[in-house]
Parts: C-alpha cells; structure tokens; sequence
C-alpha cells in the first residue's frame, strides 16, 4: 500500500504527527440517535413484525396438541422486533451499517459517540464512554431491583395474608419467577456492571475498556431485555419459577416466550461484557501493574466475567432449545416424544451454580477491596486473596448437580458431587481469613462502606454454613425444596451480593458522582434492612426446618407463626431499601462536593481528578509499589525480622 | 534424588543461629498478649450464646412428630453435628468482627484517619492453622455426609431378596404416582389396590417406585425424611422403615403449576394388623 500523501497531520508538542485516514464524512443521522428514538424504533418495528406475523400466519396454525400457534407466532415477532428495532434505533448498528456502504466511523464520530461535550444527553444515547456505561449500568440495575423488588413485598404479602388469597395461584406463581430471575439478572450485573465498569479501567490505569462500542452494546442489550421480561408477565407470566424445569414449562402460557427470549438476549450481552472486561485487564493494565500489584478487585471481576463467560452458553442453549420446543414442535425436553427432563435439568444447572459465584465473588472482592482503605492496613494476604477467588473459579464449574440430588438422575452421582461442594468450603475459607487477617487490630474507620462490610461478612457466615448443610446429600433429602434452601440462597445473593454491591456504591460512590453518599441516611437505611433481613430470613429458615416447601402460597397452619414473622421483616427490608434509595438519590443531587480522593486511598482510580475526565488520567500511570501499601511496620514483627535477618546475613545464608 | 545428591556434594550447612523463638513459643508468646485473650474469650461467649439458639432453631425440625424413620433421625443427627462443627468457626469470625468494632481503635469522622495500622501482610502460623483446621473439618464434613448416604442409600434402595432372609420382616412395594395435583399410590402385592392417602406399615421396609404422569413432581414424606422426584418417563426409588405410628405428611416439593401449594396428602402409619384390616376393607388381597 502507497503512503497516502494527503494523510492529515496535526501538532503535537511541536512535532508534526500523521493521523490515520478517516473513509467517509462525520456526522449525519448518528447523532440524532438517542433513547428516544431507540424507543419509537422498537415499538415500531414491533408492531409491524406482530401484524405481519399475524396477517400471514393461517388461523388455523397449532401445534401437536392442537393448540393454536398465532399467538406465539405474533409475540415471538413483537419481542423479536422490539430487539431489533431498539438496538437499530439507538444506533447500534452504525459501525456495521457504514462499513457496508464502505465508511467508518471517523475520528470527530468517535469522540462524539464516547459522548465528549455532550453534557447529560451523552446518559441517554449509545456512548462508548465506560463511566457513562457504569452509570447507566447502575440506573439500570437500579430499576429491575426495584421492579424485582416490588414483586418480592407482593410475595410476603400474599404468604403474610394467610387467611386470605390475595392473588390468583396462576398469577403468584408468575410472580416468584419474575422475581427471581429479575433478581437475578439485577444482582448478577450489580457490582459487575456499574463498577466492572465505571472502576475497572481507571484501576488498573486505562483510558477505556477495550472495546468501548462492545461496552455500550452489552449494556442496551440489558436494556433491551428488561422489558421483554416484564411484557411476559402481562402475557401469562412465568409460572414456573425462575428455573422454568420442563416440561411445566412448556405448559405454561406464551409468556415464556418473553422469558426465553430475555435469556437469550441477556446471555449475549454477558458474552459481550465479559469478553469485554477480560480483555481490558489482561491486556490494559498501566505499566508497571504485574500480577502482583493488580489490586484484588480486579481479580474479582475477572473471575466473574470467566465463570460467565463459559457459564451463560449452557442456560442460553437450554432456553433456545425449549423455543424450540414450543416454536417449531421438537421434543428435547419432552419425555412424551423422547425428550428428557434430566437434559434441560442439567443444562439449567451448568449456568445455575457459576452463576452464584459470578454474583458473589465481585461482592466478596469489593469487601476485601475497600477494607485495606478504611483500615489503614494492607491486605492479609493477597496470594490467598488470590487463591481463593481462583479456587472458587476451578470447582465453580464442577459442582451443579448438587442442585439435582433428589431428581433421581444419577443416584450414584451424589457421591462426587458433594464431595466438589464441600471442597468449595475451603478456597471459600481462604476469603474469610483474608477478610479476619485484614480486621485484625486494625483500626477501623467506621464509614458506611465499612460497616456495610461487616453485615456482608456476618450474611456470608450464616450463608456458607447453611450452605454447608444443603451440600450433603442426606441433609439435602430433607431441605430440598423447602424454605430452607430459599432462605440459603438470599443470605447469600441477597445477604452478601446485595449488601457488598451496597457497599461498593458507597464506596465508589464520591468518584462516580462527585458528591458523598449521606452518612447518615445512608447508615440508617442500610442497617434497617440488615434488621429487616435478618428477621425475614431467619424465620424462613425455621419455616424450612418445620418442613414447608418453596414456591406455595397456601400452607399448613402450622407455618403460620414463621411467615408472620418473615413478613414484618420483609417490610422493614422494603423500608430500609427506600431509605437507603433516598439517601442515593438526594445526595446525587445535592450531597456534599467530595475531593478527587475522599477515602485517602492509594489506589489508582482515586489518583485522578473528579468528575474524571474523558480519557481518565492526563498522562497515564506507572505503577511502582504493590496495591493496599498503607499502614506502618508491626513494632513487634518488625523486631523479629530485622534480628532474623541480622542473623541469616551474620551467618552467611543467603 | 536431586536431595541427597546436595547433601553429599555440599558439606551440611550449620544450624542458622537464631533468636526467632520456636512455633510453639511463638503461639505461646502470642496468646499472652492481651487482644489475642479477648477474642478468643469473646469465641467461646458466642460459641455458647450461638449453641442453644441454633438448637432452638433445630427443634422446630419435630413438630409434627418427626423423626419416624432411622433415616429422618440419621438426618436430624447430621444437622446436629454439623451445626456443633459449624459453630466454633463462626463463633471465631463474628468474635473477631465484634472485637475490630469494640476493641482494636474505633476511629470516626470525614478525613481518613492519620494513625496507620500495623501493616501485617500475612502469618505463617496464622495461615498453616487456619488452613489446616478448615481442610480438616472440610474432610470430616465430607467423610461424615459419605459415610451417611451410603448408609441411608443402603436403607432405601436396599435390594428385596436380601430383606426376605428368614425373619426379617417382608417388605412392601409402593407405586407412587404424581400428577398434577394428586399422589396415587398403588400396591402391587395387593391386587393393584389404589389410595390417594399413604398407608404404610409400621417396622417393615417399604420400597418407593414414584413416576409422574405430566410435568416433575418431588414426592416428599416429611417426617420419614425421605424425597425422589417423580420425573415423567421414567421410574426413581426409594425406601423406608417407619418405626412410629401416627399420621405424617406427604408434600410436592417441586413446583408443578397451578395448585403446587395444594398437592399434599396424609400418610397413616399403622401396626401389622391395622394395615391388613385396612388392605382387607379396601378390597385388596391378604398379604401371605
């Protein structure tokens, strides 16, 4: 190729810099895509591709059960557009778009779409910017938590009513499953999101993600999901639970759909985001930053985005093969015509455990995180940091059919399998004595995320031994299935994914905003709903151990008392939560202006300026000295050492 | 092979001199210290506050008459001992966070605190102890729960010509089958004699075949703690000896549409003669 001699140049520190050849003019529609249009694009597209599919699907289309196929045909092509066109009307598709008619995005679009001098409009459009794809990930989050949230105090309501049956059971049980799989998707890019990547980049000393356009399309792809998953509740609901086993659901009525489809989408997006953050931090980090000197927080995120990564395949095949099953008539889950509920079972499962320690590891990492800052000592051992998160990360994938003991599967199975669950107890052990080791006479300085830490720490406790429980087998013929395993699980996604993702706001919350989290509101809300959680869950626990199973919502009288108790706590939960919501809210717009480095931490992201320009840092980072370098010699250590190392030098050993 | 190569190459090294106390001096010489006392006085306080809570936790487990099979009070024992094995840990853990708040320097305010702590980047003893105590207790954990399933597997799936030694009790053969949202239960031995109510004898081992008509159904028998699905197109097992008499519950515990909540049913444990009248009444054949 000939050296382009009309390549344009441009002065940088006196020295004339060539600069790379732009195909194609700035501008044009791009840049008057936004959520708006994204907005009339889907719904438009939807309801073309739904009267379509209805005008030329034959009334009489049904399947081998004679039910009529049209309406699945017309919500499959309404969600189908709505993908489509939301993602095509917020301007996803530009890149692709252009190189089709032999342009490029130019240089001026690039800066535009990383939303330079936009101001606030650049929080409604696809910009690449990774902080406003953190923020945006965080209102995200923000809202399904809510939705999902909201479906959880009608649930305790319904289960507190217990003279009354407030809901049809049709409708109760499409509302656990929202529930569930709302939270679910909510707590999985809770911490991973907003701070994978708002925080990621800066600490590990880069300009950006590495794929900043991938960035945007991993977040309005979430977009795109949501409301998928809430239409479904209008057309049916999800009335399976959020593990929908087969063949119930291919019972259930066309708003599966809404939920395979969600799936679907959002297991792209989770491919799309993990590839996204592995790169970066494999291959981005400032010069200088080895292995060692990675603070763990990026471990942490790492970890999630493999388990992921190799995680979320198994559940998106599991949803495409049962569309299939409801769409185009196979019969892979259904045993009527050979299929086998064992398959989707496993294929569900294989996503179903990685998936806890991709919510769980990142809140475990913002504790050991932030705990060095506000303890003003570093962390007792990183290398067993490190060793746990990887340890959790190899048996992540090894362990699943723990959750399928009493389907009769593979009886003997059961044997191995407890044994990988209960060898999880011991890389799991190696955060907790990093977490004790670095708490150990520290002084604490008891700011929100700190003591946030602390409930994260008590949750996980009670969560893990618990844990321990379900993991042996005959245990688990007596608890699985029962409110016991419920309660389990939301000490730990709840009690400690929750809490941590909490505390990790509050923590990040000075950089990402510019102002303080209210100490005080913040305080208040956050422990009523620790005092909330612990009475709901506790007494769920006792309901579990009294024999009720899960996902009824008519019981024996006896478990009366137990879900009295747990519904009081559900609404101080809820109270606490729109305390906490308030304190966020009100200090986003007027709380206390903090300085570039609130916290006096030593990590990179605090080193640059707030609000953090667009490029991060002026001049990028070298890093010279390990992370978490604070505190001072241990007097009584210290003695030791230097008279050991006297004598080893006075000896002449090397 | 490499190691006594070294050692005949290279004349043994003389013993480094050292002050560095030995380990057991060094935990000796650690315990005195105040804080280190404290917490561990503070573990065994919540160790103790924790034990009886737990059991009372536990207890609700009896309610309703529980345990009426070896298996369900193997199961409850397990529980008991891994909440004993469980507590001594999270006692330490909870010391050690109530401690940080209450004895270690508590320090407020908006600047970061001047006064650093004492920069420990790790302890050998502290990491081989910890690592070591929870390996093991991880080890006996799983050494315990396989030694239990091999036992209670034994139980229930233990196989028929065995059981029919001279003076063991003959054994019962249930089909149990879930559909949405009923149990049947169906005696071979009887004529094909069909109950939606579970009548099981008392000291004789009953042998479970659950299968399900339409979507997974989880039969669960509360008291005699045992639970199988019932998956459509194809057939699980399980076993049981009832040794109480008295009325126990059946529940679903799979979530199987619309009336889950309402699949239940009664599972009336009677004595030898009780069952055969009942058989007899029902119209099904006289066991031999």
């Amino acid at each position: 190729m000939s050296v382009d001699t009309a390549t344009e140049t441009k002065r940088v520190f006196g020295v004339e810099v060539p600069q790379p050849r732009q195909f194609g003019a700035s501008g044009g529609i791009m840049r008057r895509l936004n959520f708006g249009t994204g907005l009339i694009g889907g719904i438009g597209l939807a309801a073309i591709a739904g009267w379509v599919t209805a005008i030329i699907t034959p009334s009489s289309a049904s399947n081998d059960t004679f039910a009529p196929m049209e309406p699945t045909y017309v919500y499959l092509a309404v969600l189908l557009g709505w993908a489509i066109g939301f993602m095509l009307g917020i301007g996803a598709f530009v890149g692709p778009l252009r190189w089709v008619v032999g342009r490029d995005i130019t240089h001026d679009d690039a800066e535009y779409m990383a939303g330079k001098d936009l101001g606030r409009a650049r929080y409604w459009k696809y910009t690449t910017d990774h902080k406003v794809v953190g923020i945006q990930y965080l209102i995200a989050t923000m809202l399904l938590l809510g939705f999902a949230g909201l479906l959880a105090m009608l649930i305790r309501t319904e289960l507190g009513m217990t003279w009354a049956e407030l809901f049809s059971p049709s409708f109760y049980n499409s509302m656990i499953g929202t529930h569930g799989i709302a939270m679910i998707i909510a707590m999985i890019v809770a911490v991973t999101g907003p701070l994978g990547n708002f925080i990621v980049p800066m600490m590990i000393g880069a300009r950006d993600m590495a794929y900043p356009r991938l960035n945007a399309l991993s977040l309005w792809l979430l977009v795109a999901a949501i409301p998928m998953l809430i239409s479904s509740m209008f057309m049916g609901g999800i009335q399976d639970g959020w593990s929908v086993y087969q063949p119930l659901a291919s019972q259930a009525p066309i708003g599966m759909l809404g939920y395979q489809l969600t799936i679907i989408t959002f297991a792209i997006s989770t491919a799309i985001a993990s590839v996204n953050l592995m790169t970066t931090i494999l291959t981005m980090r400032a010069k200088g930053m080895t292995w060692s000197r990675t603070p763990i927080f990026v471990y942490g995120i790492f970890a999630a985005s493999l388990m992921g990564l190799y995680a979320f395949p198994f559940f998106q095949y599991s949803q495409i093969l049962g569309l299939s099953d409801r769409v185009f008539n196979t019969s892979f889950f259904n045993p009527l015509n050979g299929g086998s509920v064992w398959l989707y079972e496993n294929l569900f499962w294989l996503l179903g455990h990685p998936e806890v320690y991709v919510i769980i590891i990142p809140s475990a990492a913002v504790a050991l995180e932030l705990m060095p800052v506000f303890l003003r000592k570093p962390l007792f051992s990183f290398n067993f940091a490190v060793a746990g998160i990887v340890g959790v990360v190899a048996l992540s994938g090894l362990v699943w059919a723990h959750h399928m003991y009493m389907t009769g599967w593979a009886p003997a199975a059961n044997y191995p399998f407890m044994l990988s669950t209960e060898m999880i107890s011991i890389p799991v052990g190696f955060l907790v004595l990093v977490a004790i080791g670095t708490f150990w006479r520290g002084t604490a300085w008891t700011r929100l995320p700190l003591m946030a830490i602390y409930a994260v720490i008590f949750n996980k406790m009670i969560g893990g031994v618990t844990g321990i429980y379900l993991s042996d087998v005959p245990v688990d013929q007596y608890f699985h299935g029962s409110m016991f395993v419920v309660a389990h699980f939301h000490y730990m996604l709840m009690g400690a994914g929750l809490f941590g993702a909490m505390a990790g706001i509050a923590f990040f919350f000075p950089k990402m905003t510019g102002r303080i989290l209210d100490e005080r509101v913040g305080s208040i809300g956050l422990w009523t709903a620790f005092i909330g959680f612990q009475i709901t869950f506790m007494s769920m626990f006792v309901a579990g151990l009294q024999g009720q199973p899960r996902r009824v919502l008519q019981f024996d009288s006896q478990f009366n008392i137990s879900n009295w108790i747990s519904t009081i706590g559900a609404y101080v939960i809820g109270i606490g939560m729109l305390i906490f919501l308030a304190a966020i809210i009100t200090s986003w717009r007027s709380g206390a202006i903090a300085g570039s480095n609130p916290w006096g931490s030593k990590s990179l992201e605090w080193q640059t300026e707030t609000p953090v320009p667009l490029e991060n840092f002026p001049v990028l980072p070298v890093v010279t000295e390990r992370p978490y370098d604070y505190g001072v010699p241990d007097p009584y250590e210290a003695e030791l050492d230097a008279r050991d190392q006297d004598l080893t030098e006075k000896a002449g050993i090397k | 092979m490499s190691g006594t190569n070294a050692s005949t190459l290279t004349p043994e090294e003389p013993e480094a001199p050292t002050n560095r106390p030995p380990s057991m001096r060094r935990i000796k010489l650690w315990l005195q210290r105040p804080y280190a006392r404290k917490v561990l006085i503070l573990t065994v306080l919540i160790g103790f506050l924790l034990l009886p809570l737990c059991w009372l936790l536990l207890a609700a487990m009896n309610q309703t008459g529980a345990p009426a099979s070896d298996i369900m009070k193997d199961i409850e024992q397990t529980i008991f001992v891994f909440t004993l094995v469980s507590i001594p840990i999270t006692a330490f853990v909870f010391a050690v966070l109530l401690y940080s708040l209450l004895g270690w320097r508590r320090v407020t305010g908006d600047e970061p605190p001047m006064q650093d702590s004492p920069a420990i980047r790790t302890n050998t003893i502290g990491v081989i102890l910890w690592t070591g105590v929870s390996s093991l207790l991880a080890f006996f954990l799983v050494v315990w729960g396989l030694i239990e399933l091999a036992q209670i597997t034994a139980n229930s799936y233990g196989s028929i010509s065995a059981d029919e030694q001279p003076g063991q009790p003959k054994s019962e053969i249930i089909n149990v089958t879930g559909q949405q949202w009923v149990w049947t239960f169906e005696y071979p031995q009887h004529d094909g004699l069909t109950s939606d109510v579970l009548y099981m004898p008392l000291d004789r081992p009953v042998y479970f075949n659950v299968t399900s008509k339409d979507v997974i159904h989880s039969f669960w028998a509360v008291e005699l703690g045992i639970k199988i699905d019932a998956n459509p197109g194809a057939i699980t097992q399980t076993g049981v000896t009832a040794n109480k008499v008295g009325t126990f519950n059946v529940r679903c515990a799979e979530l199987c549409g619309m009336h889950h909540a309402y699949m239940q049913t009664e599972i009336r444990v009677l004595e030898q003669d009780g069952f055969d009248s009942w058989v007899r009444e029902s119209g099904g054949k006289k066991t031999s």
